[in-house]
């Protein structure tokens, strides 16, 4: 039983983090049609931010909001240099983001070395709680809720707020959207700053939760994210947290079970996925 | 009388296809201007040039005296022009009154009046009110089409075929909402149902592969059998 | 018309005799490593250029095809007599291999949009990385293991001339393969796929083609890289082997076959050059930010690479 809950927790704060990854990652995608492969640059230099704001100003919040704002501004530089000279050619888009993914990850090996750089647990989340026999790890649980809650608030903005309308409604018809008055192309360089914030927070919340933190890290997330991406379905927010949630869990569970397997348990579900739905779980609406 | 829109020898290029090839019209402030034509002829290119869509590669488009060919289409519709596109390109997976929202320039006391005098002229919005857009007919989905282009105070409407693929009665519904709407609202209909261009449109510009062939009054263009038998394959 | 063509299989000519020849001129060791290396990356570029240039599909995970051929030879070659007979046989099974296995993704993500590709390859090859890494008992993993080469490729001439062959071969066989009935469908596909379609080609049968194409020539290169170094790790599966592939395909030029050479050679070199820079200079260890700047410089300026640029300047003169 506590193996069990373990295993569980451990898979839904993965999950999470990954989750913070994809659910930019789709968004953008839905929205703009760009598959953004620097996107685990982005997750890589919010866990570099944080762990330096956090040594500097020794808060974790504080650290968290250095690395949501360097996602920001990241996200601001790649939308404006990257994204816009090559917008509407998917095979150029694919080409030059991953071709800014290197230099983001390179980036962070001439600011902070190629080394491994520890990173701590802040104190009030570091130990555990005990539940009876069971005994639960502080942080994994704030991941958890954190997770959650950054679902809740971007489900409001979505359903709720006008900015959400328009972006629902930029995914489904970037036409029409236009030709109601309103400017797409900054709807766009507002999407990308928030996906790459929070896949920066996303990389934040993962340092502590990894204890060390190495410039390939985005790449090795990301690649959970796409395959995330696609079994949720491109372009839908809640088909992201759902697969990230999945994909998590069985990340854990076969970690502990079958090792070797772990990730091509992954791969197996993005296969199955791809074969029998390949608009992913949850299909946008056309 | 004044000239609110002005079209003038567009031009316009669908990839490598020369679609438009010297379309000019105008349309006189509190008329209903009708571009008629064959399938094909070139006259939804027409308002998507209009739109800033698919701009022009040559002519002019002039609104209120101003330049606006080369606009890009937001700020083209800021200047208060609404567009029906031809398959109302309704946000499915919104719902009606999300589909309200995103067209709403503000959302404030006179725009909610204005949107419940607008659901008067189509209850059929009101009961679905909540529904998603995917799960409308096509009736209703011409109306929210209509409403969502009128829920800003407009100068210029352009309505593209809002008659396709109904059937008569809803027909009606819409003429009549319509009709309404051109009391304060300057209207460009592209229609195919010839009774339906007659009973409203107030001029006529008749658009034949790429090129303005006729323009004229309606009621010169009722009279003129032989025209619509060359253009509109009537009588 | 005719008359640039002719010249073209001239100059040709002499640059094959000039580096055939190259050996026997020059006693460079180090050079004529160099160079087998470059002939090597030009292999596995054209293969790319076959995939991107050719067909317009992006693969972020060539160099599994690459892994494998190398694992496959490195793997044969150890286990059995190393005899020109058990590396021909060990290129056989890699070429089957890779074939088998970009056959399955290709028919698996083809048919979707080209970001599907991209991103499927990239996690699959991210997968076989793993695989190789935790096959402990077949490849040591990273620390990789060393072997020895047919007796026949002892003399590093013999094998520099082998590899040179071998990209005369591929590079005709492939300019062959695209200049066939097949390649000119494959460009179309690419140009335009609706109207192909219309026109009764089914693209998804000619990607999934072009996709084994690639990824066989792919597996060869493999082969042919660890034999000259007598060693095989995980590196073979790395990102950064699709990386250079695709930045010699950019660079060389997309859809030329030629470029991509040329690129791996202006790859190769430069690479040579600033890593020996490194020494002096510590920025130049990080010489990969350099390459990954120019690359999107090339991307958004320069997207037609060396050769497509002179091929249009030169289009535009006559």
């Amino acid at each position: 039983m506590e193996l069990w809950i373990n295993l569980t927790v451990n898979g839904l704060a993965t999950g999470m983090l990954i989750f913070l990854l994809a659910s930019g990652l789709t968004l953008i995608f839905g929205l703009m049609s760009v598959l953004n492969f620097a996107h685990g640059g982005l997750f890589a230099w919010g866990a570099y931010a944080g762990v330096w704001f956090y040594t500097v100003t020794n808060s974790f919040t504080l650290a968290l909001i250095g690395a949501i704002l360097t996602g920001a501004v990241l996200g601001f530089i790649t939308e404006k240099l990257i994204i816009t000279p090559v917008y509407g050619d998917h095979v150029q888009q694919i080409l030059i983001t991953l071709g800014f993914m290197i230099v983001l990850s390179e980036m962070l090996k001439v600011v902070w070395g190629p080394n491994q750089i520890a990173a701590k647990v802040p104190p009030a989340l570091s130990g555990s709680w005990e539940f009876g026999d069971v005994l639960i790890i502080k942080y994994r649980l704030f991941i958890i809720i954190i997770g959650f809650l950054v679902f809740g608030i971007f489900q409001y903005i979505l359903k709720r707020t006008k900015i959400g309308l328009i972006v629902r409604a930029g995914v489904l018809n970037k036409e029409m959207v236009q030709a109601l008055g309103i400017n797409i192309k900054r709807v766009f360089l507002l999407v990308f700053m928030t996906g790459a914030a929070l896949a920066a927070f996303g990389g934040a919340l993962m340092a502590p939760y990894s204890g060390v933190i190495y410039a390939e890290m985005g790449m090795d997330f990301a690649i959970l994210a796409f395959i995330v991406v696609v079994i949720g379905g491109m372009g839908s927010f809640p088909g992201s947290l759902l697969a990230a949630i999945l994909v998590g869990l069985a990340g854990s569970y076969m970690a502990y079970y079958v090792p070797d397997l772990s990730l091509a348990v992954n791969m197996i579900i993005m296969v199955i996925v791809l074969i029998f739905r390949p608009q992913g779980l949850f299909q946008v609406k056309g | 009388m004044t000239t609110l829109l002005k079209a003038e020898n567009l031009h316009t290029y669908i990839g490598q296809y020369h679609i438009l090839q010297g379309v000019s019209f105008a349309a006189t402030q509190g008329e209903v201007s009708v571009l008629l034509g064959r399938n094909g002829a070139g006259k939804t290119t027409t308002l998507k040039t209009i739109m800033g869509l698919t701009p022009a590669s040559k002519g002019t488009v002039m609104f209120k005296g101003t330049e606006i060919t080369k606009k890009p289409t937001y700020e083209i519709s800021n200047l208060h022009i609404g567009y029906v596109p031809e398959d109302q390109a309704i946000f499915a997976g919104l719902t009606v009154e999300e589909n309200m929202r995103v067209a709403m320039r503000k959302e404030d006391d006179t725009t909610l009046e204005r949107q419940e005098y607008i659901l008067s002229l189509f209850p059929d919005l009101k009961k679905y009110w909540h529904k998603d857009g995917a799960f409308l007919s096509g009736g209703q989905k011409q109306m929210l089409a209509m409403a969502r282009a009128f829920i800003n105070e407009g100068e210029l409407l352009l309505i593209d075929e809002p008659s396709k693929g109904l059937a008569p009665i809803v027909i009606e519904k819409v003429m009549e909402a319509m009709t309404e709407m051109k009391k304060t609202t300057t209207i460009v209909l592209v229609e195919q149902n010839f009774l339906m261009a007659s009973k409203i449109g107030d001029t006529y510009t008749l658009i034949d592969d790429g090129k303005t062939v006729h323009t004229g009054t309606m009621e010169e263009l009722i009279a003129n059998d032989e025209l619509q038998h060359t253009y509109l394959g009537i009588g | 018309m005719i008359a640039k063509m002719r010249g073209n299989y001239l100059l040709l000519t002499i640059i094959i005799i000039a580096l055939a020849l190259f050996p026997f001129v020059s006693d460079s060791r180090t050079l004529t490593i160099l160079l087998t290396q470059i002939f090597i990356f030009a292999i596995l570029a054209m293969s790319y250029d076959v995939l991107l240039g050719y067909t317009g599909i992006v693969s972020f995970g060539h160099a599994m095809f690459f892994g494998i051929g190398a694992y496959a030879t490195a793997i044969i070659l150890k286990k059995t007599e190393p005899t020109m007979l058990s590396f021909f046989l060990s290129i056989i099974v890699g070429m089957l291999l890779a074939g088998i296995v970009s056959f399955i993704i290709g028919l698996l993500t083809l048919r979707l949009q080209s970001h599907f590709f991209a991103m499927f390859t990239l996690a699959v090859s991210g997968l076989f990385l793993v695989a190789a890494e935790k096959s402990r008992t077949l490849t040591q993993g990273n620390d990789g293991f060393t072997f020895r080469a047919p007796e026949f490729f002892a003399d590093r001439t013999t094998f520099y001339l082998f590899v040179l062959a071998c990209l005369l071969i591929i590079f005709l066989l492939l300019r062959l393969f695209v200049h066939s009935p097949f390649g000119s469908v494959l460009i179309a596909v690419k140009e335009n796929e609706t109207r192909s379609a219309a026109l009764g080609y089914k693209a998804i049968y000619y990607k999934v083609m072009s996709s084994v194409v690639a990824g066989v020539v792919a597996s060869l290169a493999g082969s042919l890289y660890v034999v000259s170094l007598r060693f095989v790790n995980t590196s073979v599966m790395g990102i950064d082997i699709t990386l250079n592939a695709l930045l010699m395909t950019i660079i060389g030029g997309v859809g030329t076959l030629v470029g991509p050479i040329l690129g791996a050679a202006i790859i190769q070199l430069a690479q040579h050059n600033l890593s020996n820079l490194a020494k002096t200079y510590p920025i130049f260890e990080r010489w990969i930010i350099f390459f990954g700047i120019i690359y999107i410089l090339a991307v958004i300026f320069f997207p037609k690479g060396v050769v497509g640029t002179i091929r249009e300047k030169l289009g535009r003169k006559s």
